[in-house]
């Protein structure tokens, strides 16, 4: 019966591909950040929220197509309709179904790497056929571009959290070394059940054609960051800080992949140590403007002098 | 979205500019007769700039690359055309004024075009700001700014790199 469910969907699916274009890989997608955030407000208290992947399969539940060990027939919140177009016509638009697929394919990424293998088994674990990785490059990227989108989404949402529980009072406002260094801890600890497969994905980020993607999630994570913790900057600071803070997470993150301490100790205190420098490095730079108008200001002054002694001042 | 972060790149980095302008004119002729009235233009101007970096702030635009740039040049365009006299000054003044104020009417144009309820308050903001900047160059003709030298070369000059300004800062 889920196999014939299956089928049916699998048959809508193909059937909106023929008017469809080649697959986009969209970037700031209207309907990805909405259905991740459906996915996470649709995940019970019951349920561990770890590891990601497993958790946001919780959602698809109500969904005919899966059949998972140990879940409850029904959704956990029948009510909800984030996806009520799935429920109500039986229809996906392709991208939500790749979205399914890709979130799916994450709890075999330690497994089998970030590979069309991963993409198969996910496709399996849906209960359609392993040819469904077919839709996808088969060198993965998507599955990483897919995980980093996701992750961005989680942290925004995390930050803006945040910012509503001082808004409302509830929290005290953080001083800003602190926050960038919460922010960024928080989304490196999301990479950690990735962590033996990350450099691969770090190094199929660095191809020619991802690179383009790639650096706009990350740009776009790290302005998500610096707005949240209150940048109000309007000249060429929009720039520095950005820049700086990219270097601060970048080298973070690669300190961690080698760290192999309880936790990652070493690497929160690594992170703590750059921001440290770059605040430093803020306060240097006011110190070196202020000290060079003195200096230009007592130069000035003693070119005035000397002119009045040797008398080229005089106007006669 | 990407209309708007255009629309208000562009104009922050035109109000930062015209800023320079005005202060490069001021340190030529602040202490001229011309002066009071480049100062009153000037702080209009500083106005319109705060309110830029607050829609800037808001919006979550990305401010151009090229600030330091405009910085420089505007400076050095307000000094160099204050310097060929008051005249001089208000055909710049004349020059960068038309400019601005065609282009925030054509922003005005995309913006009720595209969907006038929704950017109600921007379109209000710029309708405002065009107005000041029509105000502007019209102090600048009553100040002779046709009878500067060589004001038809002046004017297409200017003219010409605010257009190549304007097609710079949108997209950088």
């Amino acid at each position: 019966m889920a196999a014939a469910a299956a089928g049916s969907l699998r048959r809508a699916g193909w059937g909106l591909w023929r008017g469809r274009a080649v697959v986009r890989w969209q970037l700031s997608p209207p309907q990805r950040p909405l259905q991740a955030s459906a996915v996470l407000r649709r995940v019970s208290d019951e349920h561990k929220k770890e590891p990601l992947a497993s958790s946001s399969q919780q959602q698809f539940d109500s969904h005919p197509a899966d059949h998972q060990p140990g879940q409850e027939p029904q959704g956990p919140d029948p009510s909800y309709t984030g996806q009520g177009s799935q429920e109500s016509e039986d229809y996906e638009s392709e991208e939500q179904l790749q979205h399914r697929i890709l979130t799916a394919a994450l709890e075999f990424v330690p497994e089998h790497g970030w590979t069309a293998e991963a993409i198969a088994e996910g496709a399996k674990a849906l209960g359609l056929s392993a040819a469904a990785a077919g839709m996808f490059q088969s060198d993965g990227s998507q599955l990483i571009l897919h995980f980093l989108s996701q992750c961005n989404t989680k942290l925004s949402e995390l930050l803006e959290q945040e910012q509503k529980l001082v808004q409302q009072g509830e929290a005290e406002k953080k001083p800003i070394d602190q926050f960038l260094r919460d922010a960024v801890e928080a989304r490196l600890r999301m990479v950690i059940p990735y962590l033996e497969r990350w450099p691969q994905a770090l190094s199929i980020l660095l191809m020619p054609h991802n690179i383009p993607s790639s650096l706009s999630l990350l740009s776009s994570m790290i302005d998500d960051i610096l707005h949240y913790a209150g940048d109000q900057s309007t000249d060429i600071n929009w720039y520095t800080r950005r820049a700086v803070l990219t270097g601060i997470y970048n080298t973070t993150e690669l300190v961690m992949m080698q760290d192999s301490s309880p936790d990652f100790e070493d690497t929160w205190r690594f992170l703590e140590n750059r921001i440290a420098d770059a605040m430093k490095m803020g306060d240097t730079a006011n110190q070196v403007q202020s000290t060079g108008e003195a200096i230009v200001q007592g130069l000035m002054g003693a070119a005035v002098t000397i002119k009045n002694l040797t008398g080229l001042n005089q106007r006669r | 979205k990407a209309v708007i972060d255009r629309i208000i790149r562009v104009d922050h980095a035109g109000e930062f500019g015209a800023n320079r302008i005005y202060a490069g004119q001021m340190a030529v002729l602040g202490r001229s007769s011309a002066g009071p009235v480049i100062q009153q233009m000037w702080n209009q101007e500083k106005d319109h700039l705060k309110k830029f970096n607050e829609l800037m702030v808001a919006y979550r635009v990305r401010p151009t690359i090229l600030l330091p740039f405009w910085n420089v040049a505007g400076f050095v365009l307000g000094a160099g055309s204050a310097l060929l006299g008051k005249k001089g000054a208000m055909a710049c003044t004349v020059a960068v004024e038309e400019s601005i104020s065609d282009h925030y009417n054509s922003q005005i144009r995309t913006l009720v075009e595209g969907d006038p309820e929704k950017y109600k308050e921007l379109l209000q903001i710029i309708k405002q700001f065009r107005d000041d900047e029509r105000e502007h160059h019209d102090i600048g003709l009553e100040h002779d700014a046709e009878a500067a030298p060589a004001y038809s070369v002046l004017k297409t000059a200017i003219q010409l790199g605010c257009k190549a300004a304007i097609f710079l800062s949108e997209r950088i």
